[in-house]
């Protein structure tokens, strides 16, 4: 939705993504508190040393106590200590405070942008990117942070031995190649092990996956059990694997275990040795000794940068939803009282190269109802959509009283615009709130008057709190929510109401109590209706035939019925559109026949389906 | 449910069909809504389920204990070398001395070589068989689940329950190894410092226990700062997957602001949270630093009294070398695994916890034995099998509030008839296929076949169709297993199916549901409907996706079959194939031939599309 004042953290292109420079730049004195902090820590590491050899020295030499140099112990070990847990307040402080701020940006980015461009994103795909995509983007400035402290320790540690003596260093270098081979080795073998177990994995979650999409004939055929034993069959295979994958980690730390003591032991030997002959100290032995522990402690800095690259490149995978566009517009009102004449001129749609839309030149005259049929696919919800501004055309004008859409201030449009769907989603906690959900708040009056108006007020009811049930705990069926929906498109809708395929889950009953309210808005509000039923077609003041995105026929219903090509149009599933739904493809997109672009794969993360309806 | 692992050995109720189920279809799926569960006593709800886990694997610990003992041996030897090292070599003047003492710490490494591979197949003792237990629970719950409701059965559940099960293996896994060496560590550590002088505990110990004591003060807290991030985490996620579901609508409504303004209080909660475990965690570094950086600074303040009691150079190195070197790592290390995988292990493993009811085993409609044991080969083919069907008053409704989708329906399907359903949908046709074919109970009416079919000869093809990933002869056999190649090659001969399994690669060819259309999938559930020697077969809508002409001749071919065939009618052709026509509109209900309903039905026409054009504004009066 476009924004008449943009929101408190400008979506301007420049600070539009999630790259590091933008969230250092967001929270820059956090970050390099955490840096110095970090390099402060660093430093007293380093120092600890140095200092701990000149204090074992001064002990073992029996003189007074060298309570100076404990103290400095002491004051360097505290200051370690206390910068280290002052690194993990601020960093996590910093990474929470750029995590909302992200999700509520990118949150921001997804409603302003038109929904068909949000949705190529399949649901599970944009639910992951919000929460854990962010959470790890989030974390990036820190990383960055604590890689200038992670290189510091291990060369630090180096520099400190060779100035305290240059043959341990030596010995120590010779051992560290070997520290970084295994490594290697270690990354290797188990990508591995690794890529064999998810394989399994990935199979059974694939037989889950598949005994949960036909859960139908599951049920009818009484297989569950066996279902569940197809189901868990792999297990043994990935034990197996699994068990792999544990044996090559235990290779790899049995290494490490082995390698880091023989270390030890080498620069030990050495430094011993230099010892016998006088030429480092007791206390000189120790501060090699820690020295090289920081060294061996390198493998931190390939965790460090591993984590600052994690971060980089969940901010990478943030950048298309960033880059989503968001329309403009600008502030005009519409002419007061107007009848709500929608005009369309040379209106084109192409999306993924696919012409939905083309030279649609169509004047709906104020209150009059238009109904628009044409077989799945030939363009209807991109012609309705395109109606009341919930996708700009990308060729052509459309106009509402005169004014082209853009023009409109959205708070005055969505309040003069109102949609019903064949599958709403319901926002809004209560079935009150859902109803009355949207740019503003109408009286409770308004919204039993809606609710009455598409046969709902009986059924709401009915509920066991009325109005105030929570959606969630309200049993619905499809056709109830539809109706809800339709109560939801009433209240608003002053100039235009769009029915895209709205009531065909509504018996013929309920149905005719919707179209006599329907009826009553003649002369006053503009009717945009989708239909796939006959009847629908009959009732409407002017039929709008698509064929191929293009407009075949204009004309009353009677007088195109004389085509059989038009009556064809009436022989295609009365039912159910046609639903590509395969095991993975959300059903939810189903009602948009003509917009979807393929999801881009169905990755993992919890997709909620809160309101999913079967049809019944 | 006795352990976290294994099918329950729980026995099947004799009637066979989870109670409450038309109940539980309207609830939220499991673990939709994270704050549903209080987090109190997760620990205890863990725990119950985890002994029994751990008892029985008993066997597993010991063994795991016996490898770690190395660890141990490894550990005192470390401090202990050095020690001699110095004091009988390097310091005595005495440099080979000192070597060898070095060496013997150095030796005493190599074993743990070989036996961290031990450790490490034991920890798959411990593990694997956790990760087993939970998928199983996780599809267990994701099959009940979907029975429940399967037009609701969406497979989001699925790669949470995966994605969880590798968390609750991944954090088990790094908290036993984290327990397990800190264990060994610190005995070896404490032996080795008891070996080397006895005092030099009464110096060590207290700023150690003084610092566990704190850790273990804060881990209270920690763990519930770490379950409130979590769970503020996904109720942002939760509220996020509806925003990201609703974008259309929110968007038509103009209620962005509204939509967003849940998200973004949502958003600063979980930065409160986040906040707050970022506070305790800075404490558990304090707490860290206690246990691993005071004793050494100790050691250090009391060194003039225990050279004093004859303290030497190398026994202060070698305690030195203890502390920092063992002690301070493995305390490090497990205090790290307790404070964040632990708090998540809890979390997810509180998941699996709730109970699962058992899968309902092979039934028959209505609970009745079956009169033929499954095993049984069905009656040859060519004999008329009965296959009636009345219906007395059926209701039936989603949930007990709702208003019924069915009501107080009358109907009588005689033996081998064609019958068609047709109706507008939400007007209960998906609803009657499922009480047919005995998928649902009426809630109340009675509902009889003739013949009490078993299983096998009451077939129910939905919209939907369900093909595995598994061999074509697998999938065509799927409602009957004992069926003959064939019976087999005749069900693929009279749908039609022929062109499609010479594509797999003949009937042992193996089928990727993902690689074939949907129209490809219903021609194989046609074709495994075909080849069930059933009594009744119920097509809700299979045959939607297909061409009219391949429908035409799957549904000829079924219908050619012996026994009662119920149609729930996509096209209206598929209507006038029937004998008789059952349209559903609502609460009326109206039966009769194609011709006899064209002329009494306005909805009749109107759905099939045979309306005229002086039909054009029906009802307006």
């Amino acid at each position: 939705m476009a924004r008449r004042t943009p929101p408190k953290d400008a979506l301007g292109p420049a600070g539009g993504d999630a790259s590091l420079p933008v969230l250092l730049r967001r929270r820059p004195w956090s970050v390099a508190a955490v840096a110095v902090c970090g390099v402060g820590a660093a430093l007293a590491a380093l120092a600890l040393p140095a200092v701990l050899g000149v204090t074992v020295d001064r002990l073992l030499a029996g003189g007074p106590v060298p309570w100076r140099w404990l103290a400095l112990c002491a004051l360097l070990t505290a200051a370690e200590v206390a910068l280290d847990a002052a690194v993990v307040w601020c960093g996590g402080v910093n990474s929470a405070v750029l995590t909302s701020w992200l999700r509520r940006r990118a949150v921001d980015r997804l409603l302003s942008a038109e929904p068909h461009r949000a949705q190529a994103f399949s649901r599970g795909d944009l639910t992951t990117r919000l929460t854990t995509t962010t959470g790890d983007a989030a974390g990036a400035p820190v990383a960055a942070a604590g890689v200038a402290s992670a290189v510091l320790l291990p060369v630090g540690g180096l520099v400190g031995i060779v100035l305290t003596d240059h043959w341990t260093a030596l010995a120590l270098l010779a051992g560290v190649p070997a520290l970084v081979l295994l490594l290697r080795v270690f990354t290797r073998d188990t990508a591995a092990a690794t890529r064999d177990y998810q394989r399994v994995q990935a199979s059974v979650a694939t037989r889950l996956a598949e005994a949960v999409a036909g859960a139908a004939t599951v049920r009818a055929a009484g297989t569950a059990r066996r279902e569940h034993r197809r189901i868990t069959e792999p297990l043994t295979e990935l034990g197996a694997h699994g068990r792999r994958t544990w044996r090559v980690y235990g290779r790899a730390v049995g290494l490490s275990s082995v390698l880091l003591p023989l270390l030890t032991a080498l620069v030990l030997a050495v430094g011993g040795l230099r010892l016998a002959a006088g030429a480092v100290t007791v206390g000189e032995l120790v501060t090699i000794g820690r020295y090289a522990a920081l060294v061996v402690g390198i493998g931190a800095v390939t965790g460090a940068l591993g984590g600052l690259a994690r971060g980089r490149a969940a901010g990478e995978r943030l950048r298309p939803l960033f880059a989503l566009p968001v329309p403009t517009h600008r502030d005009a009102a519409l002419p007061p009282d107007g009848p709500g004449t929608l005009v369309l001129r040379d209106v084109g749609v192409v999306r993924d190269g696919r012409r939905l839309l083309r030279d649609v030149n169509l004047t709906v005259p104020g209150g009059t109802c238009l109904a628009v049929v044409g077989r799945s696919g030939s363009g209807k919800s991109t012609l309705a959509a395109v109606a009341g501004r919930l996708a700009d055309p990308d060729e052509g004008t459309v106009a509402l009283d005169g004014v082209p859409l853009p023009d409109v201030a959205p708070h005055v449009l969505r309040r003069e615009v109102g949609y019903a769907f064949a599958r709403p989603a319901l926002p809004g906690d209560t079935v009150g709130d859902a109803i009355a959900f949207g740019v503003d708040r109408p009286p409770p009056e308004a919204v039993r008057a809606a609710a009455g108006d598409a046969a709902a007020d009986g059924f709401v009811r009915l509920l066991p709190h009325g109005y105030r049930t929570p959606v969630a705990d309200a049993p619905m069926s499809g056709g109830e929510r539809q109706r809800l929906g339709l109560a939801r498109a009433f209240v608003r809708s002053h100039r235009l109401l769009v029915l895209d395929d709205a009531t065909s889950a509504l018996d013929t009953a309920t149905e005719r109590r919707v179209w006599e309210a329907l009826d009553r808005m003649a002369g006053h509000r503009t009717r945009l209706v989708v239909a796939h039923r006959l009847s629908t077609a009959a009732r409407a003041d002017c039929v709008a035939w698509l064929e191929d995105g293009g407009l075949r026929a204009v004309g009353r219903h009677e007088e195109l019925w004389r085509d059989p090509a038009y009556r064809e149009v009436f022989q295609t599933p009365p039912t159910a559109p046609p639903s590509t739904a395969a095991s993975a493809s959300p059903p939810d997109r189903a009602d948009h026949t003509a917009a979807p672009p393929p999801p881009a794969g169905e990755p993992e993360g919890p997709p909620p389906a809160k309101d999913r309806e079967g049809a019944r | 449910m006795t352990s976290l692992t294994g099918d329950t050995a729980r026995s099947a109720t004799p009637t066979g069909r989870p109670e409450g189920r038309a109940d539980t279809a309207r609830e939220a799926p499991a673990g939709h809504r994270p704050g549903a569960r209080p987090g109190r006593g997760a620990l205890r709800r863990v725990g119950r389920e985890g002994r029994p886990f751990l008892r029985a694997r008993r066997g597993a610990l010991w063994r795991l204990a016996g490898w770690s003992l190395v660890e141990f041996a490894q550990t005192f030897l470390t401090g202990y070398g050095v020690a001699q090292a110095l004091d009988r070599g390097f310091l005595a003047g005495r440099p080979g001395v000192g070597l060898l003492w070095l060496a013997v710490a150095a030796v005493a490494a190599l074993p743990a070589a070989v036996t961290t591979r031990g450790l490490f197949g034991r920890l798959a003792d411990l593990v694997e068989p956790l990760r087993d237990g939970l998928v199983r629970r996780a599809a267990r719950g994701a099959l009940t689940e979907a029975l429940a409701a399967p037009e609701r059965a969406h497979t989001g559940a699925v790669s949470r329950a995966t994605h969880q099960t590798e968390i609750a293996r991944d954090g088990w896994a790094g908290l036993v190894m984290a327990v397990r060496s800190c264990l060994f560590t610190s005995a070896g550590a404490l032996a080795g410092l008891a070996t080397l002088q006895p005092s030099l505990l009464l110096v060590v110990l207290p700023p150690l226990l003084a610092g566990w004591t704190l850790f273990l003060l804060t881990l209270a807290p920690m763990a519930a700062r770490q379950r409130a991030y979590l769970e503020a985490d996904e109720a942002f996620a939760a509220r996020a997957g509806e925003l990201v579901g609703g974008l259309r609508d929110i968007r038509a409504t103009g209620g962005a602001e509204q939509a967003a303004a849940p998200c973004a209080a949502l958003a600063d909660a979980q930065c409160d949270a986040a906040r707050s475990l970022a506070r305790w965690a800075a404490v558990r570094m304090l707490a860290l630093g206690v246990a691993g950086r005071c004793p050494p600074l100790v050691l250090l303040a009391a060194t003039p009294w225990l050279l004093s009691r004859g303290m030497t150079a190398g026994v202060l190195l070698g305690a030195l070398a203890y502390l920092t070197q063992s002690l301070a790592p493995a305390t490090h290390a497990l205090m790290t695994a307790l404070g964040t995988a632990g708090g998540r292990l809890l979390v997810v493993l509180d998941r699996f916890t709730a109970p699962t009811p058992p899968l309902p085993p092979p039934h028959t409609p209505q609970g009745e034995t079956p009169d033929e044991s499954p095993g049984e080969p069905p009656h040859g083919d060519g004999r008329p099998r009965p296959g009636g069907i009345v219906l007395r008053e059926v209701t039936f409704a989603y949930g007990p509030g709702a208003r019924p989708v069915l009501d107080r329906l009358d109907l009588t399907v005689r033996p081998g008839e064609h019958l068609a359903v047709l109706g507008p949908s939400g007007t209960g046709k998906s609803t009657l296929a499922a009480l047919l074919a005995g998928s649902l109970t009426p809630d109340s009416g009675s509902l009889r076949w003739d013949d009490r079919p078993a299983p096998d000869r009451l077939v129910l093809l939905p919209q939907e169709p369900y093909v595995f990933t598994g061999t074509v002869a697998d999938n065509l056999r799927y409602l009957h297993p004992a069926a003959r190649d064939a019976e087999l090659a005749a069900a693929i001969e009279a749908i039609g199916l022929a062109p499609l399994v010479e594509r797999l690669g003949g009937v042992e060819g193996t089928v990727d549901p993902g690689r074939l259309s949907a129209g490809e999938r219903q021609l194989l559930t046609l074709a495994r409907a075909f080849l069930a020697p059933a009594a009744v077969r119920v097509l809700d809508e299979a045959t939607c996706h297909l061409e009219p002409a391949a429908e035409a001749r799957a549904e000829r071919a079924l219908a050619a079959r012996p026994g009662t065939l119920v149609v729930i009618a996509h096209r209206p052709a598929s209507a006038h194939r029937a004998d008789r026509i059952l349209l559903l509109d609502g609460t009326r209900v109206q039966q009769g031939t194609a011709h006899e309903l064209h002329a009494r039905s306005a909805l009749f026409r109107d759905l099939t599309g045979q309306h005229s054009a002086d039909e054009a504004e029906p009802d307006r009066s």
